[in-house]
């Protein structure tokens, strides 16, 4: 206990080295959440619409993008490859499926949504199988060891991947055209559309920015756990970016970031410090309580309340 | 029109037709698949209740079957418990439990009771797969015994088809008398316009507690009458997938329509029966049927404006032509 030897690490000390190791594993895989959040958040903070489709429709693309892989494609245009098909499918769904039906209450658009998902999932067990496949895109990640931390380089790549996107994002929303009508609409449809802003085309985009960044989210998440299966789509995707808006902050980029930050520690720490087993029920019992102190989020948008 | 009473003799009519089915279904398998049906029917009312009636949406009902099953499961097995008693109380405790889970949700708004649900059901499928000593993990219990009531055995497909159907019942008479009691409109009032119906004296919170209590006593129940008659129980039946199979059943026949809810289970617990290469697209079909009905018809088949009702429309305007006296004689006394 008054262990003041150098060498010898003391057990205190092994935990405050695992502690590190672990807060670093949570911020990786939380910069991997994040990017699908920002994505789901888009379109959440503009209809208010439960996309229960998100995490399928970007798995499409992820599984592209591993076809393409596994074709020797060069990686870099396999991973555009399956954002085109990402943007593409989003877009596609949200004509046909989402549209028709915008304005016709909460229930009807989550459970045509519900149902887009179920297609997605049919597809990919189709063609690709219900199997787990070993995803190797050729970036090896390589060990920094520093003091007793151990780093991978993958985990900071994936971090940097994951802070560049965002900063592109919010200069999308903040500096382009294109970004001001995201913002107008989701303050109001009517008005915006009485300005002369392209409603249905906006939306239409975003959702298909939403996809292609959703479908980066996914392969990141790959790389990271270097495989690649059905469960990226909903409980890993979907479910994942649902939980991290919320935790954020409906509507507000920097909610959903930090919110998937939070998540991604939250995830790591229990499984670390409570119970590996139960991590998904204490993970999921920590959130319920979460939104009934604060239902808002931890950075709500600063937009009026929709009445 | 239709007067209150040519409805009641439907479902008696029906009823009394269903009863004869096992005399002319011989086949084993048959019989269980209708079996099936008749205990999903029961789900799919408690999720109309939820979804249909008071315009919650509810994406967890598979937990509630899942406690209801177990519940009543470790009951009797462990515990050695009569079968009428534990398969009430498994109601019970379901309706205890979505009376706490309605009060943690009292002041959510609609998306998030949707992920409470989801979240609801996730821990319960931890627990299930993970609690080894109650719930004997994945490997599921084994040797449940079929229900005795009253020292008679229901221990074969044909015996049990009479305890299911009894139950089902006993189970649609009661909800439809919720629905159309001061209880029942005041929660048709909260899912038209929570707003209005507050200011019309609706307390919604509590309205929607209630629901979700009485809507997870049905659950609870059925789920546990599907562990007895399976005579096992497994926790991978319990998935979030379930949950929205059971969720769809209950929107394909129509929200807010009793006989739809068995009719919409009927539908998706044989269609996947009918051929091992329709089984592989079972998702999908489900999707596409999910998309086009919430499309063309949201309300489901037997739904209000759903297609039921536009085929049966042509009908109805016989009958108001018939009925225009009375009509008009309502009109002038609502004025």
């Amino acid at each position: 206990m008054k262990s003041t030897n150098i060498n010898y690490i003391s057990p205190e000390k092994v935990g405050y080295f695992m502690f590190f190791q672990y807060l670093i594993n949570g911020l990786s895989i939380g910069s991997v959440y994040a990017l699908i959040a920002i994505g789901y958040n888009l379109v959440y903070g503009i209809l208010e619409l439960l996309n229960f489709a998100h995490g399928d429709v970007y798995a499409v693309g992820c599984f592209v993008t591993f076809s393409l892989i596994l074709m020797k494609q060069n990686p870099i245009l396999a991973i555009l490859g399956g954002m085109l098909v990402g943007y593409i499918m989003n877009r596609i769904v949200e004509r046909f499926a989402y549209r028709p039906i915008r304005f016709s209450g909460r229930v009807t658009p989550t459970i045509s949504a519900v149902g887009i998902a179920y297609i997605m999932r049919n597809i990919i067990m189709k063609i690709w199988g219900p199997e787990t496949y070993p995803f190797n895109i050729g970036l090896r990640g390589s060990k920094i060891e520093f003091g007793n931390f151990v780093f991978g380089t993958l985990q900071i790549y994936i971090f940097v991947i994951a802070i560049s996107f965002m900063l592109l994002i919010s200069f999308l929303l903040k500096r382009t055209k294109l970004g001001q009508s995201i913002i107008a609409i989701s303050q109001s449809i009517p008005t915006s559309a009485l300005v002369g802003v392209p409603v249905n085309r906006t939306i239409s985009m975003v959702y298909g920015i939403g996809g292609a960044l959703g479908v980066i989210g996914g392969i990141l998440y790959c790389i990271y756990y270097q495989s690649i299966f059905l469960g990226i789509g909903f409980m890993l995707g979907t479910m994942k970016a649902w939980m991290s808006t919320i935790l954020g902050g409906i509507g507000s980029l920097k909610g959903a970031v930090i919110g998937a930050l939070v998540l991604g520690l939250t995830e790591s720490l229990v499984g670390g410090y409570v119970s590996s087993l139960y991590r998904d029920a204490f993970v999921w019992g920590f959130f319920m309580i979460f939104i009934l102190i604060r239902p808002k989020g931890l950075f709500p948008a600063q937009i009026s309340e929709k009445v | 029109m239709i007067s209150k009473n040519k409805k009641i003799n439907y479902g008696l009519i029906f009823a009394v037709i269903t009863m004869f089915i096992p005399l002319i279904v011989k086949d084993e398998y048959q019989l269980r698949i209708v079996n099936i049906v008749l205990l999903y029917s029961i789900i799919a009312l408690s999720i109309n209740l939820i979804v249909g009636f008071a315009g919650q949406l509810d994406f967890g009902r598979a937990a509630f079957v899942g406690l209801g099953g177990y519940w009543s499961a470790i009951m009797v097995v462990r515990l050695n418990v009569p079968f009428i008693i534990s398969f009430i109380s498994a109601g019970l405790f379901c309706a205890l439990i979505g009376f706490v889970l309605g009060m943690l949700c009292r002041r959510s708004t609609f998306d998030y009771l949707t992920l409470i649900t989801i979240g609801f059901n996730v821990i319960c499928l931890k627990i299930f797969l993970n609690w080894h000593p109650i719930t004997n993990g994945a490997m599921g219990i084994r040797l449940i015994p079929s229900p005795v009531l009253l020292g008679f055995k229901f221990d074969t497909n044909f015996k049990f088809f009479y305890f299911a159907l009894g139950l089902l019942a006993i189970c649609s008479l009661i909800i439809n008398r919720i629905t159309h009691s001061k209880i029942g409109r005041a929660f048709e009032a909260m899912r038209d316009n929570p707003i209005a119906a507050a200011y019309s004296g609706i307390s919604v919170a509590n309205f929607k507690v209630l629901n979700f209590s009485i809507a997870s006593f049905f659950t609870g129940i059925a789920g546990a009458a599907i562990v007895h008659y399976n005579n096992y129980i497994s926790p991978f039946n319990y998935s979030l997938d379930e949950s929205i199979y059971q969720l769809q059943m209950a929107i394909l026949g129509g929200l807010g329509s009793l006989p739809g809810s068995i009719l919409g289970s009927a539908i998706l617990v044989i269609a996947p029966e009918i051929s091992r290469t329709f089984y592989d697209y079972r998702l999908m079909f489900v999707g596409f049927l999910m998309i086009a009905m919430m499309l063309w018809s949201p309300n489901g088949i037997l739904g209000k404006n759903g297609i039921g009702e536009k085929v049966i429309g042509i009908r109805n305007l016989i009958l108001v032509k018939k009925n225009k006296k009375s009509t008009k004689k309502i009109i002038n006394h609502r004025r």
